[in-house]
């Protein structure tokens, strides 16, 4: 039956996304213009950032590329768990949908499923588009990305299924959405590496699961680096991963049991 | 007094004491405000009451809520709670997964329940095309897609017009109570529902049932008459018995 639900949601998804046609062209010509955008930067910068790049193989916009493709990932896991409560509640279609014999966790986690196929297809084209405009991925370590984008995943959505709770109890006001956007970009070595911080702040990324993501993607990427070289990245994942999904469910579970004993499942 | 950052509590429910026999249909009656919904909503396991039990099909809602869900069909008139983009078709079968069907035992039962609802030739249009009552309709064939021996009712001839209620007033007791011998809970407002529908009636009010009787009795109890007669009086006008 797992894969049964799983189809009817990603149906489900595609079918209400392509019946807003107009959006999904414009989210992929504006996504473009993003990838034109940091090519340019890339090209006035130069050798110029040539020390702090060098780890990453010495190219802004390759950097950039890898690191702004990824990081959709965290984006939409932190939105797409708690837009989907949300939106489920908007509609009025979580009543109907939590009296069926399916598991809350389940319907939440499957409801998210499709943001984050499309965020796989948003990261195949930037990826395709940065190859057009000249980034090297030859000694790509496809196995050791897919290990990386697998525990990414994990990682990004525990966090995205704990500030779904926050959603759940409060309506808005979400406070991981709010923390994790703002330090991510800045702190997560996304639109430079984190070498360029002085070292204190440089604590700061080290706690960050983005940090440990872009790193070990770009390392694994474009530099090709085998999974033994990339083990510091994955062991971290691997621990932010297995310390966070356990908790994020618990505290989901807590969420909806406030929510139905104070009988606030639909307000929002 | 208020103290900050706690909230006033709200009873809703108080001493409510209710048994539905197997292929019974209750008519739950009381003005808005009365507990109907939330009397409902416990029982499909969406609110957790604070105190007491009750139990579906044997289950007890709080300690066995996946169980119960399995032998629940809800209808809600909230026409919000479809996908209005999917057609009438993809939404009943992604009900239908939710229910745990299998894929062919899904599509039959998809295909049987909107033959019964007679809307198998705008199946395939999308939900945002049909009219107030096709919708209805619509909700009844989800609440009946895991075929469950429990439906709960809420008001489900809200939004209709007189002649869209009546029509599916006898589409309920033809289909439902008369073919598939359901036990039913539904929650109305409506007198002439519960007289047409239902073998017995509980009148909520205040969140306590005032009286609980098949509709015949209850007219004719001396206790509950002035009780009865009163609540329908105010039903019209809308306000608490």
């Amino acid at each position: 039956m797992f894969f049964e639900k799983t189809f009817w949601f990603i149906k489900r998804g595609y079918l209400l996304q392509m019946s807003y046609r107009f959006d999904f062209f414009l989210k992929m010509f504006f996504m473009l213009f993003n990838i034109l955008t940091y090519y340019f930067i890339a090209r006035m910068i130069g050798g110029a950032a040539a020390a702090y790049l060098e780890p990453y193989g010495g190219d802004y916009f390759s950097f950039v590329l890898i690191s702004t493709a990824f990081s959709g990932y965290l984006m939409i896991s932190l939105r797409s768990f708690s837009e989907s409560v949300r939106d489920e509640q908007m509609m009025g279609t979580l009543e109907v949908m939590l009296v069926a014999p399916t598991a809350t966790t389940s319907i939440i986690a499957l409801s998210s499923l499709w943001s984050f196929i499309f965020a796989s297809f948003r990261v195949l084209l930037y990826l395709l588009i940065g190859i057009l405009l000249g980034v090297n991925m030859t000694a790509a370590n496809v196995g050791g990305a897919l290990i990386i984008l697998i525990l990414t995943i994990i990682c990004f959505s525990s966090i995205g299924i704990l500030s779904a709770s926050f959603i759940m109890v409060f309506k808005r006001g979400n406070p991981i959405n709010m923390l994790l956007m703002g330090t991510s970009e800045l702190f997560g070595g996304v639109l430079f590496p984190i070498e360029v911080f002085p070292e204190w702040l440089q604590s700061i990324s080290r706690i960050l699961p983005i940090t440990y993501s872009v790193n070990g993607m770009r390392h694994a990427l474009l530099q090709g680096y085998s999974l033994e070289e990339l083990a510091p990245d994955i062991l971290t994942l691997a621990f932010f991963s297995i310390a966070l999904l356990p908790f994020s469910l618990l505290i989901f579970k807590q969420a909806v049991r406030k929510v139905k004993a104070d009988g606030g499942l639909v307000q929002y | 007094m208020r103290y900050p950052g706690k909230r006033d509590i709200i009873t809703t429910l108080d001493g409510v004491n209710l048994k539905v026999r197997e292929g019974e249909v209750l008519g739950l009656l009381g003005p808005n405000g009365a507990g109907k919904s939330t009397l409902i909503k416990i029982l499909c396991t969406l609110i957790l009451p604070t105190e007491g039990n009750a139990y579906v099909g044997g289950f007890d809602v709080v300690k066995e809520g996946q169980k119960a869900r399995t032998c629940i069909g809800f209808i809600t008139t909230d026409e919000r709670s479809f996908y209005w983009r999917l057609s009438g078709r993809e939404n009943l079968q992604f009900f239908a997964a939710l229910h745990n069907l299998p894929r062919s035992i899904a599509r039959a039962r998809v295909e049987e329940l909107l033959d019964v609802v007679r809307l198998k030739n705008r199946a395939d249009e999308p939900f945002l095309n049909y009219s107030a009552g096709m919708k209805q309709r619509m909700a009844i064939a989800r609440g009946l897609l895991n075929d469950p021996d429990v439906l709960f009712m809420d008001e489900p001839t809200r939004s209709l017009d007189p002649g869209a209620a009546m029509s599916l007033r006898d589409f309920i007791k033809e289909h439902i109570v008369e073919q598939r011998g359901k036990t039913v809970f539904i929650s109305t407002h409506q007198l002439d529902e519960t007289e047409r529908l239902c073998d017995s009636v509980a009148i909520l009010d205040k969140g306590q049932i005032k009286a609980h009787a098949i509709p015949a009795e209850l007219k004719g109890q001396d206790l509950c008459r002035v009780q009865f007669m009163r609540c329908l009086h105010l039903l019209h006008r809308q306000e608490p018995c």
